[in-house]
């Protein structure tokens, strides 16, 4: 637990950086503060390993002040990511993961096996011996990831770690991360300036204003829901009601039966043959995964976005969101969202009335 | 091996030691005076152009002028190699300033965010990346100072230059010819040296995406 007190941090020249800043980051949770450049967030999440000093109030971590800590020793309890990864280029990347267990008092041999234990948890064994000079940005990234774990630390500081990879890349690494931190249940404070990553990421989502004043904090739906002003509304920017529907569960929505077929290409003789003729037909492979529609013009066209219900398994009955069966709609060339459970399997079909008609039946307020 | 009436490889000897020796002192010297002017403006804007203006005091009347500070032998070596090692400084406080400046400050800010104290910064992490512009400026002190040790055969030191002043003396060109190629020929040779041992250093900075 992270806990922000009356924070404050006046720079020499006299620019406020922070103004009082409360807010506490929850055990185990993904706090994200997000605010436009000189909003103070970076700041904020400096104050916390000591590497910017307040200059009132006070940063708890796990109940202890952190001012009362070495600052070496506070920082190799803490993991830390920044932008550009900020790897050591003269040490290969296993060398780059293992420099924390070292400087926690392993030994060479101990540090470089746990730091191979972490690469490994990162899919990252492969490059385990290269220079960061020959990674991509987004491996760096992740290289910069794993040396913030090898330390085995509760908490981890992130300061805008995805923002200079590609768009595409982005995406991947923040799955990654809360894929990771599903498994690992860290107390996370992200820092970033892009508000779909930190609706995207956080559990609860601090806003910040230029010079250190603290807008809102709250989880990202009530954010989209209910912005305190007209700052934070602008900020959360266009579509947000839109953007708020993946927060909803699309709980009462009901599949309807789509005519289905065995697709050629795969490899399923007995899949039943249900095809309509004239109509959009859905194409299963051999493992009940659609793989296209079949158009009324008998040629194959792209699937659109896929519903996808929460459950592992056509048994479980957990709805997807509101967002993915409204997307799933609107993207289908057939008129019709294609829904699959969590393994991917086909699960029925979605019609734009049933979506609009939750909507309309006020599911979302 | 003898020539021209001297013993070959003794001025050799006396050449390499009496360029190479100032070298190494000189970098010990002007690492922790670097490290200062990398760290405070202050120091700096002292440092940085005294150690310029060093360099501009002519190198005989270094020679010449040491003996009567320090009292040491009019022919002792350590006037020339006391002379090499305040060129060497002077070269080197600036290289080792600006080898530290070019250590990417997101590193060294990784660095101290992982939790290196300040000595284990510089030494494991800014040193190590420094190298390249540390060897870069070592080379020129390296090779000033091959050359400049010559000049310490003016005032009876032996060198190289013993070959250039005697040869000229006697109007003897081959003599003189023998000591200008055999001093650039060490020079070369420790340049090659250094730029091995930068390299060696340094596998990490000729690593490119895909290698």
């Amino acid at each position: 637990m992270i806990e922000f007190r009356d924070v404050g941090k006046r720079f020499a020249d006299g620019t406020v950086g922070l103004e009082e800043l409360s807010l506490t980051a929850r055990e185990g949770e993904i706090t994200v503060l997000v605010g436009p450049s000189g909003c103070g967030k970076t700041t904020s999440l400096r104050t916390v390993n000591r590497m910017v000093e307040p200059t009132s109030g006070s940063v708890h971590l796990d109940g202890r002040d952190v001012a009362d800590v070495d600052p070496p020793e506070l920082r190799r309890g803490i993991g830390y990511v920044i932008q550009q990864a900020g790897l050591f280029p003269h040490r290969r990347v296993i060398d780059n993961v293992a420099t924390v267990p070292v400087l926690q008092g392993l030994s060479r041999q101990e540090a470089k096996k746990r730091a191979a234990e972490v690469l490994e948890r990162v899919g990252l064994s492969a490059l385990a011996q290269r220079w960061p000079a020959q990674l991509s940005g987004g491996q760096q990234q992740r290289v910069g990831v794993a040396r913030a774990l090898a330390g085995d630390a509760p908490v981890l500081l992130m300061d805008e770690p995805f923002s200079a990879v590609d768009p595409v890349v982005r995406v991947e690494l923040q799955d990654e991360l809360l894929r990771l931190q599903a498994e690992l249940g860290k107390t996370i404070l992200f820092v970033t300036h892009d508000i779909d990553e930190a609706i995207r990421l956080g559990d609860r989502v601090a806003v910040l204003r230029v010079g250190g004043r603290l807008a809102q904090f709250a989880p990202p739906d009530e954010l989209l829901a209910a912005p305190v002003d007209e700052f934070v509304s602008g900020f959360v920017g266009r579509d947000r009601g839109y953007r708020r529907l993946g927060f909803v569960s699309a709980t009462a929505l009901r599949l309807v039966d789509l005519p289905t077929r065995a697709d050629a290409n795969g490899d399923s003789p007995d899949s039943p043959d249900r095809a309509v003729p004239g109509e959009w037909t859905v194409l299963l492979d051999g493992t009940e995964r659609p793989s296209a529609w079949l158009g009324p013009d008998g040629a194959r066209h792209d699937l659109g976005s896929l519903y996808v219900t929460d459950g592992a398994d056509a048994a479980s009955d957990a709805a997807g969101t509101l967002r993915g069966a409204l997307d799933a709609a609107l993207s289908s060339p057939a008129g019709r969202g294609v829904a699959v459970d969590g393994g991917g399997r086909y699960r029925g079909g979605v019609e734009p009335d049933d979506v609009l008609a939750l909507l309309d039946r006020g599911t979302t307020r | 091996m003898r020539a021209f009436g001297y013993d070959i490889d003794q001025l050799v000897i006396a050449h390499v030691l009496l360029a190479i020796i100032p070298v190494i002192l000189g970098m010990i010297i002007a690492l922790p005076l670097g490290w200062w002017a990398h760290r405070s403006r202050g120091a700096r804007r002292v440092l940085v152009p005294l150690s310029g203006a060093l360099y501009t005091i002519p190198s005989l009347a270094l020679i010449v002028f040491i003996p009567v500070v320090l009292g040491t032998p009019i022919l002792s070596p350590v006037n020339v190699g006391l002379t090499l090692t305040i060129y060497t400084v002077a070269l080197l406080v600036r290289s080792v300033a600006e080898a530290l400046d070019a250590v990417p400050a997101s590193v060294s800010l990784a660095a101290l965010a992982v939790g290196y104290r300040p000595a284990g910064l510089l030494l494991g992490v800014q040193l190590p990346l420094a190298v390249p512009v540390l060897t870069a400026g070592l080379r020129v002190a390296s090779v000033s100072s091959f050359s400049l040790v010559t000049v310490g055969a003016l005032v009876g030191i032996e060198s190289l230059g013993t070959l250039m002043t005697d040869g000229f003396q006697q109007d003897y060109t081959a003599m003189v010819v023998t000591g200008i190629v055999g001093s650039i020929a060490l020079a070369f040779i420790f340049d090659a040296l250094w730029l091995g041992l930068g390299r060696a250093l340094t596998p990490w900075s000729r690593a490119r995406a895909g290698v």
